[in-house]
């Protein structure tokens, strides 16, 4: 009921389809009712996050402190790149003389792979935000219903 | 059932990249980025898949050609 209300009232809808699609990747064209976009990005960009992720190891890829404007890029991914960013505070960089520092720390191939990964998820997340808005400010929350049948009559 | 120790070590632990593979992770971003653009293109959802594909072949040839001729300005220069 709350989201139907949200949804008639344009001045509401747009924004907030625009915060949504930027906190979960698609889920502002759920709100508006386009599910099978939303469902697209949803998993497009969840799988490329994560596959980057992957590649690289969440301690190196997601680094605010060394990569501040790869990580500009990243954070535009939303819920994932602020989830992958949470769970690398919780594991301790190794030292660098530590024989395991590289069972963490990614360099040279992956490491470039892995941040650009996650930074075009995040480039491709401000396109899916952008044609969000488009698309909430021009369609009526009720278009999904199909066209309306006023003035038909019913074909016997 | 999903073995989440297992999913976590995936995520942790950074993989070793040669060259070739390098390139070839070149083709499933290329994908997401031609899936998403004409998503947002495309007007009827069922066109989706066959203009997502002609993209990603299109953006994937350009890509290469361009490193391609990169490669060789590079190699020629030094």
């Amino acid at each position: 009921m709350k989201t139907t209300v949200l949804n008639n009232n344009p001045e509401l809808r747009v924004p907030l389809a625009g915060l949504l699609g930027w906190l979960l990747p698609g889920a502002g064209h759920l709100f508006i009712g386009e599910r099978t976009r939303g469902i697209i990005f949803m998993a497009t960009l969840a799988v490329t996050f994560w596959a980057g992720i992957a590649i690289g190891g969440v301690k190196n890829t997601i680094n605010p402190q060394e990569r501040q404007l790869w990580f500009l890029g990243q954070i535009c991914a939303g819920s994932h790149a602020l989830g992958a960013m949470l769970w690398s505070r919780q594991i301790d960089r190794p030292a660098d003389d530590d024989p395991n520092h590289t069972q963490i720390i990614a360099y040279g191939r992956a490491e470039e792979v892995s941040v650009v990964y996650t930074a075009i998820c995040g480039m491709l997340n401000v396109l899916i935000i952008l044609d969000v808005l488009v698309r909430a400010e021009r369609k009526p929350a009720t278009a999904e219903r199909g066209p309306p049948n006023r003035g038909r009559k019913a074909s016997t | 059932m999903i073995d989440l120790h297992l999913l976590a070590t995936i995520l942790i632990q950074p993989v070793t990249l040669g060259r070739w593979q390098q390139m070839l992770l070149l083709l499933p971003l290329c994908l997401a980025v031609s899936i998403v653009y004409k998503t947002t293109k495309c007007a009827n959802v069922r066109d989706i898949p066959v203009a997502a594909i002609v993209s990603w072949i299109t953006i994937v040839i350009g890509m290469y050609a361009v490193g391609g001729v990169l490669l060789l300005i590079y190699h020629w220069s030094v």
